[in-house]
């Protein structure tokens, strides 16, 4: 049984008068990075702060490591290291200030501690300059670094792709895969991307307007609303090309949505294998256009389903 | 996580920021301002004097007093009184101190009888007036709020430094007043009696308890007196940076604060519960030098339990928000 490391019951929250988190409730496991899906303005940001006590809840329960928030904060917060929207550092202080700052507020952090956790982000360089002068890559990774430095059970990164380039992307994404699966660690990621969700995270969590409307696996996921591949070809041949797409194993739908379209669920590296058995039935195919599938569709998929039901199961993430 | 820990981490934020560097570069600027202007005011005095002979002018003036003392009509306290102004302008006589040609220490006492009310509050507030408001408009409250540290013990250690650098700057400029200054008026009068022990009945001064004191201990009483004045303006200012979030609105409400504070006291108001206000109440060392109080009703009493209620006034309103505000943006 893995263990669970951030468990949320029943969350709520009224900001302004309005209910902007109203019903949220889903468990991480250690070991596994888990996404928090949603659209602008859906509650990430405001449930994050919840979870790291910048923020109070109206109703519900947090418990970090098993312990609870709301009771015994130090204790539960001690666990987890955060980046709340941008990594907000002082910049009229050093990298090494700044860590060394962060290190008197956790308690118990060796200088060697801090060597170790400089050269893991590899900012050996840098260390000493005012972190007025890094760049935006390199606050994000002194960013991780102070988050990282208390040895926490739980990572907790609000949109953290935000304002990095692909490059940067691919580094953040390779860099919370090792921390899951090397340390342990849980990572609890949110993003407005579907995408990024999808490279990054095992398990997932889709929120809407302040609540959850999906947990499960990411995997299964996109097996439900995976990609789509669009095949136009001459319309008196739909029909048998359906047929012959169907029985292809690779291809888990193929619905002729009007004369001469079809939509496949299918994988899109097979693309060209597909092609290959319908040109060689004498299907002549005029067109191919592989859709992937975006938030906003998974949305409305998921939404239209009756009452957004759970897909899959909500268990710990089976690797 | 020892509150010996928070609190050098608030040290170190308040000299990267140089905070108190830019507090002693003012002390270090305008006191030799002042040096210069008293300076050319005793020269002036001289000048006005004819001679520079102030020691046959104050024989005069001992020589009259004691007439005055020999008539029988006087009432006792007056003479009493009188007895030790003479005594004061003879140990001037004796000790070679010229009253018209200040030394350090004199400087330094004349300085904070100008400085309590506006000049050390000021720089008071440059000292508190982001402490917190900096964190939230920087961002970084997250790291402090996202740490195993309850919200009152980061407050506290805040609330600490400020007294800790609050004491610093009334320390400051003690030194600085009495190093700059002596340059010029030399470094004599340490022991020189200075007199007090006024009172105040019925809007009138007392002056049955007056005695002479060593001017060391009326420095140390009266920088004891602008400490305290510094310490309820700096818990405002605290508070105030709670409450507000930029630092450019928070030195803003501070400084009307206390620019109409002297404006009222100057007017010397009729408006009796004016009294009240912690701004009027800030001119403490008044009360040791036997000035009448700018409102009727004000004593040294007073004025302490009015800055008394107002600083922990403050200070409950300060803790109270910050515990309970929920961090957003
Ligand atoms: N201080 C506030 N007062 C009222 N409403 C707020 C406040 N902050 C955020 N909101 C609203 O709460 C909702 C969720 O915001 P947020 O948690 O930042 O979303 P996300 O991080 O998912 O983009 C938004 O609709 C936003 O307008
Ligand atoms: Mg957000």
């Amino acid at each position: 049984m893995t263990e669970t490391v951030l468990s949320i019951k029943g969350l709520r929250k009224q900001m302004g008068g309005k209910p902007i988190i109203k019903d949220i409730s889903f468990d991480v496991y250690a070991g596994e990075v888990f996404g928090f899906l949603g659209p602008n303005g859906a509650g990430k940001t405001t449930t994050i702060r919840m979870l790291v006590g910048l923020a109070s809840a109206d109703a519900g329960e947090i418990h970090i490591g098993g312990i609870s928030l709301h009771k015994h904060f130090p204790q539960a917060i001690a666990q987890v290291g955060c980046i709340v929207e941008n990594p907000e550092l002082y910049k009229f202080m050093t990298g090494r200030e700044n860590l060394e700052h962060f290190a008197r507020m956790s308690g118990g952090i060796s200088r060697e501690r801090i060597e170790e956790i400089v050269r893991f982000v590899d900012l050996q360089r840098a260390i000493d300059d005012k972190v007025k002068t890094y760049s935006l890559g390199m606050r994000q990774r002194l960013g991780i670094a102070q988050a990282l430095l208390h040895n926490p059970k739980l990572l907790i990164l609000d949109e953290p792709t935000n304002g990095l380039d692909p490059a940067g992307i691919r580094e953040l994404r390779q860099f919370i895969r090792r921390l899951a699966e090397e340390e342990g660690l849980a990572v609890f990621i949110s993003s407005h991307l579907l995408s990024e969700i999808e490279m990054m995270c095992d398990r997932v969590a889709i929120i809407g307007k302040g609540k959850v409307i999906s947990v499960g696996l990411v995997k299964d996921l996109m097996e439900q609303f995976g990609d789509q591949v669009e095949w136009s070809v001459s319309p008196e041949t739909t029909e048998a090309a359906s047929r012959i797409l169907r029985a292809l194993p690779f291809v888990e739908e193929a619905v002729a949505s009007k004369e001469g379209r079809i939509m496949c669920k299918m994988d899109t590296e097979r693309i060209a294998e597909a092609n290959r058995t319908l040109v060689l039935q004498g299907i002549a195919v005029l067109g191919i256009a592989a859709k992937t599938v975006t938030l906003e569709d998974l949305f409305l998929a998921l939404t239209t389903e009756e009452g957004g039901a759970e897909h899959g199961h909500a268990g710990p993430g089976a690797k | 996580m020892g509150m010996l820990d928070l609190v050098q981490n608030e040290t170190i934020k308040i000299l990267r920021r140089r905070r108190f560097l830019v507090i002693l570069l003012i002390l270090a600027i305008l006191i030799p301002i002042f040096t210069y202007a008293q300076y050319r005011s005793v020269l002036t005095a001289q000048e006005q004097m004819g001679t520079s002979d102030w020691r046959a002018l104050l024989q005069q003036k001992i020589v009259d007093t004691q007439n005055r003392l020999a008539s029988s009509r006087l009432p006792e306290e007056w003479r009493e009184f009188l007895k030790i102004t003479v005594q004061q302008q003879q140990y001037y006589l004796d000790h070679d101190i010229n009253p018209m040609a200040p030394g350090a220490p004199t400087f330094a006492r004349g300085f904070m009888d100008q400085a309590i009310s506006l000049f050390l509050p000021m720089i008071i507030v440059v000292l508190a007036v982001d402490l917190v408001s900096a964190e939230f408009s920087e961002g970084t409250i997250k790291l402090l709020l996202t740490r195993p540290v309850r919200r009152w013990k980061v407050l506290t250690s805040k609330y600490v430094t400020l007294l800790l650098f609050t004491s610093l700057t009334v320390l400051m400029t003690l030194i600085l007043a009495a190093l700059i200054s002596g340059v010029v008026f030399g470094y004599a009068g340490w022991d020189m009696p200075v007199l007090t022990g006024f009172e105040i009945a019925g809007g009138e001064l007392e002056t049955a308890g007056v005695f002479a004191l060593p001017q060391w201990k009326y420095l140390l009483m009266q920088y004891g007196l602008g400490w305290f004045v510094s310490v309820v303006v700096g818990t405002i200012t605290f508070m105030v940076s709670v409450l507000v979030r930029s630092a450019a609105a928070g030195m803003g409400i501070m400084m009307a604060a206390l620019i109409s504070g002297a404006i009222l006291t100057q007017m010397a108001s009729s408006w009796e519960s004016a009294k009240y206000l912690f701004v009027v109440n800030l001119q403490l060392t008044d009360y040791l030098a036997g000035t009448l109080p700018p409102i009727k009703g004000m004593s040294l009493p007073f004025s302490l339990t009015v800055l008394t209620v107002w600083g922990a006034a403050s200070l409950v309103v300060a803790y109270a928000v910050f515990i309970k505000r929920d961090v957003t943006s």
